[in-house]
């Protein structure tokens, strides 16, 4: 058993590889979605919060297995329909597995962020914020220099959550032809006979990246609040 | 291209077939993942029992669900003594498996739900239970688990949704639920968007009943509660 694992070791390392990518990606477009969706939520413009509760409410309520394969069989249609106006020729256009997973499990998991970040938005004194308008700070300055930073160390418990349902959502992608672990997993059982050998390294793959992020915040979270510790 | 609105109705009808199967998963796993997640709540407050309990919560909760439910439909059929075992008619079936696994799954999660309600419970009561004389079954019927109920209720409703959403991986293991139907519609007649949305509302409407059912739920058990 242990043979067959060192001959696969490599494909498992370069899946891993792949792994990390799309949660580096999907990490950065989750903040995004998370920092507008909650603005959203806080917006003045009724219209804007229906919107941002809406995004919540359906991509909250429906699987994430399903919003993969909408958007994936989704734009590859849009795609192809919006190539053929402009060359009549074209036979079929997709987005990359990479690319419609990555975009996937961000939205679904930034849904899930609005709220958190929403909450520890409302953390943030009203008094901090009036006094950096009081200095004569512009919106956007209030907003980066001022919120941001502060909601930062309410956030990040849920934050962590949200972070390892990421790693663990990128599995899904495999169904639709990423090549990371799990697909290297169907390759090397279908070949060796030992499909819960296989299944079981990649489990340990996925343990050891959630295990490395819930240490990563932990810390985080102690560097975060290491002035407020004493307040408490 | 263009939104067919006549297929999304065609489809409607088909894609409630799977409901049954969806439903039959759903209910199937939350008996068994609550009785699971009782029994690691209670091996946790043991003494050689408390780590095998941990290992097990650590484990379901650090992975996907799509890599546990392939190492029981694809992986444990590996071994020689599942095959020839008394739960192999069980086990051969990919029903059971998903079964399986999502019980797995989701009784990890709510042992940890359990585990934050009971640390929700003040030692002062406990104090006053043991001061009043109350055995330790009656501190139990009375004091603990009321007040656990009610401080688990909002993360249990959140989780019987995660497992509704869990269950949509049941085609990935051959079985027709909501989403497995979708998928086959959608190889016939590649219209992602008319069929994906429309099963997507049937999940949502599922969602919904079942949050509905849960702030039902809450309020009666807030009914003595002082405002």
């Amino acid at each position: 058993m242990f043979e067959e694992l060192w001959r696969w070791s490599g494909a498992f390392m370069q899946g891993s590889l792949v792994i990390l990518l799309v949660f580096i990606v999907s990490l950065v477009l989750t903040v995004v979605w998370g920092l507008i969706g909650a603005s959203a939520k806080l917006s003045g413009n009724r219209a804007v919060r229906a919107a941002a509760n809406a995004y919540t409410v359906i991509f909250r309520g429906t699987p994430e297995f399903l919003v993969l394969l909408l958007l994936y069989f989704g734009s590859a249609v849009t795609l192809t329909a919006l190539a053929k106006l402009v060359w009549p020729q074209t036979r079929f256009v997709d987005l990359s597995p990479f690319w419609a997973g990555s975009l996937a499990i961000s939205l679904i998991v930034g849904a899930a962020a609005t709220e958190t970040f929403r909450g520890a938005f409302l953390g943030v004194d009203q008094g901090q914020i009036e006094a950096g308008r009081a200095l004569g700070l512009r919106r956007s300055h209030v907003f980066f220099l001022v919120r941001l930073p502060q909601m930062w160390r309410l956030a990040l418990p849920s934050f962590g959550n949200h972070m390892n349902s990421l790693v663990k959502d990128t599995a899904l992608i495999s169904v639709i032809g990423l090549q990371e672990i799990m697909f290297t997993a169907d390759m090397a059982a279908s070949t060796n006979s030992m499909p819960f050998a296989m299944y079981f390294t990649v489990a340990l793959i996925y343990l050891a990246f959630t295990t490395i992020i819930t240490a990563t915040m932990r810390r985080l979270e102690r560097r975060a609040n290491r002035f407020t510790a004493a307040a408490r | 291209m263009s939104f067919d609105l006549p297929l999304m109705l065609l489809s409607f009808p088909r894609l409630l077939e799977g409901l049954s199967t969806t439903l039959r998963l759903l209910a199937f796993s939350l008996v068994f993942g609550l009785a699971i997640a009782l029994a690691t709540s209670c091996a946790r407050n043991t003494r050689w029992l408390s780590w095998p309990a941990e290992a097990y919560v650590y484990f379901f909760r650090g992975t996907p669900l799509l890599v546990q439910l392939f190492m029981i439909y694809f992986g444990l059929p590996q071994a020689e003594f599942i095959r020839t075992g008394p739960l192999w008619p069980l086990l051969r079936e990919p029903f059971w498996c998903m079964c399986l696994a999502l019980s797995l799954n989701n009784g990890a999660y709510v042992a940890e739900i359990i585990r934050g309600g009971m640390l929700g419970v003040g030692t002062g009561l406990k104090e006053a239970s043991w001061a009043l004389g109350l055995s330790r079954f009656h501190q139990l019927r009375f004091v603990t688990v009321p007040i656990v109920l009610r401080l688990c209720l909002p993360a249990y409703g959140n989780e019987v949704v995660s497992l509704l959403k869990a269950t949509a991986l049941a085609s990935t293991v051959t079985l027709l639920d909501v989403t497995g139907i979708a998928r086959s519609i959608v190889a016939e007649t590649f219209a992602p968007y008319e069929i994906f949305i429309s099963a997507a509302v049937i999940y949502l409407v599922l969602t919904f009943f079942v949050q509905t059912l849960v702030t039902h739920l809450e309020a009666r058990l807030d009914r003595h509660a002082q405002r």
